[in-house]
């Protein structure tokens, strides 16, 4: 984090009046903070006492590390990690320089491709890898009509499909996050290395990965820290053998075993979690975490190179790259010139093909005319879309979902927006401190996160109550919503708010008038997103529900583990469609903010 | 303030503000007074604004000239109430708005990046401040109208200003700022992201604004010939404090120190000793032992002081006459109307002349003797 300007003090230290206290924007903060306090932390807190609560106090921790079940589960879950997090940066650097180096319609139509999965429910979008991959699925069949089997072979329930479908599911947060580092590394920087006699390979070892380093740094830690608490994927596609930590706690929390034991289970995941991103923190700022540049901590006028500090030594990295890169880079450079930008397109295209197709298929299949997933359909027809409209539990639990999402999204921008425009615009101390606590729901694991909440919901009675599900979905709406909106405000530009000011417009109206209206679009994406958060949510829903409310999520759970039917596929399809419309919408935000950067 | 108004007494004539510009005969001066006394501004531990005094005049027409970093925007914004400030105070009409919030003072400002509400059309822009004091929609159409055809700008009425040049988008944000004849207009550097071209043009038209409204006018900028073009008086500032304060004349013949001398103009500094003073003459000796004269304000101490040779004021020749300092020309630059002649005194002083082309002149060779010869009048002592 970095220092405090000594300026900050003045603002709202002792000897400032009430009323002009009273004004301060960092009251904007109180709301989001106290929301957050009562509903995250406060349980989080309740949690840890909990499962301290055995005698001797590390009982409950003793039996998680001497249990092989459960240490043997931990290891794994970590390995699962660590490979999921190395596949994707493999994957995800050619995919990143892909996007990178396509200009026009063809760079619109990748980055598409990746950031339109992100957006879709991790639950459909494994379900559309148990399709592809299924006994009867299209590689099956590929794979007998080339006449490589005569059988159809069990692609699903081992660990191979599970660490596909975590890397498909995570690969898009990789790529966005190299992305960006690559999209801020200075074009004139490639030019100079090559124009002093660098090769393309060469530049790429000594210019490109240098400098995108903390991308892929922060990709990596974010994968790993979202693969550590996975719980659906795995569920989904793993065997017997691929039970990762999550998993146990859902099933304690099933068989409604010692209490204390399941809380330290749920501890040992939050307390390894917040050490890798403590860690990470440290050594690549807790900016990582929102992607964002870092918050201008109070209105000082001259930066004070905060940021050098954070540079890795060059010393060790250099001689590692002398050492190692160069001999290897002799033998690449014997290879054919252009063998590097095909590399990034075969790879890259074989991850948007892999993001993508299962998606598709899943499309096509939702209008099949059999009740089996065959693919491809031996015949098409609309019949599973009647059945799903006309079916009264599904619209349910649409419904339930829809009312849910909005209750949810209302709660996450209205505190949300209010809490960044005070993270944003007041000069109070630890600005850093107070953005981290707003967004870090987003790393907690859902799982922990859930229990957690459990015992509050059932102590205030909250359980299967729509506003109890919209408040607990809004602990994670609350970051999207924070994060979207303060970059929103960062780009607002302060003269124009004094222009109208000094024109005669009171604050309410300068708000009003110049801006509400720069901020606009970034408030609806900000709703957006926190309405498909909500209306994807699972891990929670699945803690906090009841029998009497069954979200859309929760009802194609119940299938995807009861029956794989088409009418899961139709529903699939018809968020792909949400999607699609939410971005295209927030297509205009997004590149009005790239263009004001 | 005792070290501002200690420097309020720039020149000879500083006691007569509006000496040598007022408002044009036949315009009502409307402009308000304003009264800055004291004002600290703190940044941490950096003064942006270190007892900070000024009085405009209704009417005048005042800029606030200095580097960047020497406090100008900083007082500009502490007068138009985006910040408040640490310490002193600022009246207006003798009354003091330490407690009026911004929207309430009834400025007009025109910014350096323009600040034209991109969601608004020209129109909209410059009928905001009229919106905003709820003025009635028939008078409100008829001032935008005047005021877009004051500024030659209604053919650009409906308009955004993304679809206009910088120079209009200029014209719009000055439009904006007058359209409520307002008593006091602020101006933030307003010509920077503009060409020389466009900004000469728009100067002058900022110039017969000035004289046609009557208000008060508080233009900052970095650019001194902008400065020196424009103002009634200016108040040349550096490291958070005003040094000097009076009119373009004042100010480039007669600065108070080097600093001032510096920033404003081309200057030769030479240093000397002065043997004796009579009234505001006095005769100094140079380095090189060559006596000569030069004018000073009242009160000057005798010993070594600074003495500014203005470049064009330095008249040469190829003979030696009465009274001229030998010199070696270093290098010489043909520039159109003048030749630039850059030379060593005897006593190894470097000096910089500026003297005008004429038809039997030519242009020295860099190793050259020449003759240079300062007038009493042209040479003017630094405390």
């Amino acid at each position: 984090m970095s220092a405090v300007a000594p300026g900050a003090a003045a603002a709202a230290g002792p000897g400032v009046p009430l009323a002009e206290r009273l004004r301060s924007p960092a009251l904007l903060l109180v709301p989001a903070i106290a929301f957050l306090g009562f509903i995250y932390l406060l349980p989080l807190i309740d949690l840890v006492r909990i499962s301290l609560a055995g005698i001797p106090w590390w009982t409950h921790f003793e039996r998680v590390f001497s249990v092989p079940l459960y240490w043997d589960s931990l290891v794994r879950t970590m390995q699962i990690s660590a490979t999921v997090a190395a596949l994707c940066l493999v994957f995800g650097y050619p995919t990143a320089l892909l996007i990178h180096r396509s200009r026009g319609l063809a760079k619109v139509v990748i980055a598409t491709a990746i950031i339109l999965p992100y957006f879709i429910a991790i639950l459909i979008r494994t379900y559309a890898w148990m399709v592809l991959l299924g006994r009867n699925g299209p590689i099956n069949k590929l794979l007998q009509g080339i006449g490589i089997t005569d059988e159809p072979l069990q692609l699903l329930f081992n660990r191979g499909s599970v660490l596909l479908g975590m890397t498909a599911v995570l690969l898009p947060l990789m790529v966005l996050s190299i992305y960006s580092s690559l999209s801020r590394l200075d074009g004139s920087l490639v030019r100079a290395a090559l124009a002093s006699g660098a090769g393309p390979i060469a530049v790429f070892w000594r210019v490109t990965i240098p400098l995108t380093l903390p991308g892929m740094g922060a990709g990596f830690l974010l994968v790993f820290v979202s693969a550590l608490g996975f719980f659906i994927t795995p569920t989904l596609l793993g065997g017997p053998g691929d039970q990762m930590f999550a998993m146990h706690i859902t099933q304690q929390a099933d068989f409604a075993t010692s209490e204390g034991f399941l809380q330290a289970l749920a501890v040992v995941l939050l307390v390894i979690t917040l050490i890798v991103v403590g860690v990470a923190g440290h050594f690549l700022g807790f900016e990582f975490i929102w992607g964002g540049s870092k918050l201008v901590e109070a209105q000082t006028p001259p930066a004070r190179g905060g940021g050098g500090a954070r540079r890795a030594s060059p010393g060790a990295g250099a001689l590692l790259a002398d050492l190692a890169g160069w001999p290897i880079l002799r033998l690449i450079g014997r290879l054919p010139a252009g063998a590097g930008a095909w590399t990034v397109r075969i790879m890259g295209g074989a991850v948007i093909a892999t993001l993508i197709v299962p998606i598709v298929v899943v499309m096509i299949i939702s209008f099949s005319k059999s009740s089996f997933l065959t693919f491809p359909p031996p015949a098409f027809s609309l019949r599973w879309y009647e059945k799903f409209f006309s079916d009264s539990e599904w619209m349910a639990a649409f419904f339930n979902s829809a009312l849910i999402a909005a209750l949810s999204a209302a709660i996450a921008v209205s505190l949300g927006a209010a809490a960044a425009m005070g993270i944003v615009r007041s000069t109070i101390r630890g600005k850093t401190l107070l953005m981290l606590i707003l967004v870090s729901p987003v790393v907690v694991p859902p799982v922990v996160l859930g229990l957690s909440l459990y015992s509050l919901f059932l102590r205030a009675d909250l359980v299967g109550t729509p506003w109890g599900l919209a408040a607990a979905h809004a602990v994670g709406g609350i970051p999207i919503v924070v994060v979207i909106v303060a970059a929103a405000l960062q780009g607002v530009d302060r003269r124009l708010e004094q222009a109208a000011a000094v024109h005669g417009a009171s604050p309410a109206t300068v708000f009003r008038t110049v801006t509400l209206p720069a901020i606009a679009p970034g408030l609806a994406a900000a709703a957006f997103f926190a309405f498909l958060h909500s209306f994807d949510e699972l891990v929670l829903s699945l803690f906090l529900s009841s029998a009497q409310l069954k979200t859309l999520p929760l009802r194609l759970w119940a299938d995807v583990n009861y029956q794989l039917n088409p009418v899961l596929a139709v529903v699939s399809s018809l968020e792909v469609l949400l999607v699609i419309g939410g971005i295209a919408l927030a297509r205009p935000v997004l590149s009005r903010s790239g263009g004001a950067a | 303030m005792t070290t501002s108004s200690a420097m309020l007494a720039g020149g000879p004539s500083a006691s007569a503000p509006l000496a040598t510009r007022s408002p044009a005969a036949g315009a009502q001066a409307i402009g308000s007074r304003i009264t800055v006394s004291g004002v600290v501004k703190r940044y941490g531990s950096f003064l942006a604004a270190d007892g900070v005094g000024i009085d405009i005049q209704p009417g005048e027409f005042v800029t606030l000239l200095g580097p960047s970093g020497s406090g100008k925007t900083t007082l500009l914004n502490l007068i138009a109430g985006f910040q408040k400030p640490d310490g002193g105070a600022i009246h207006v009409d003798g009354k003091p708005i330490d407690g009026v919030p911004t929207h309430r003072r009834g400025f007009g400002m025109v910014f350096q990046s323009y600040a034209l509400f991109p969601n608004m059309t020209v129109t909209q822009n410059v009928a905001f401040p009229l919106r905003m004091a709820g003025i009635d929609r028939a008078t409100s159409e008829r001032r935008v109208a005047e005021t877009l055809e004051m500024m030659r700008l209604s053919e650009h009425a409906a308009k955004t200003p993304a679809e206009m040049s910088g120079g209009q988008q200029q014209r719009v944000a000055i439009a904006r700022a007058i359209v409520m004849r307002p008593r006091v207009i602020l101006m933030d550097e307003p010509l920077s992201a503009l060409d020389r071209r466009l900004r000469e043009s728009i100067q002058i038209e900022i110039r017969d604004l000035h004289r046609t409204l009557g208000s008060t006018f508080l233009f900052v900028t970095h650019d001194q010939g902008e400065a020196l073009a424009m103002s009634d008086r200016i108040a040349v500032m550096d490291a958070g404090r005003i040094v000097q304060i009076g009119t373009p004349t004042e100010i480039y013949r007669h600065p108070v120190n080097r600093f001032v001398a510096a920033f404003v103009g081309e200057s030769n500094l030479i240093e000397a000793e002065i043997l004796q003073r009579r009234g505001t003459t006095v005769t100094l000796k140079s380095r090189s032992g060559q006596v000569f004269e030069a004018e000073s304000r009242e009160q000057i101490d005798l010993g070594r002081v600074a003495v500014l040779v203005r470049p064009e004021r330095i008249a040469v020749g190829a003979e030696q006459v009465s009274g001229a300092m030998r010199a070696t020309v270093r290098s010489a630059l043909f520039l159109g109307e003048i030749q630039r002649i850059e030379v060593e005194l005897e006593s190894g002083e470097p000096m910089l002349i500026r003297c005008a082309d004429t038809a039997g002149r030519r242009l020295p060779d860099p190793g050259d003797t020449i003759w240079v010869s300062l007038g009493s009048e042209d040479c003017w002592v630094l405390s």
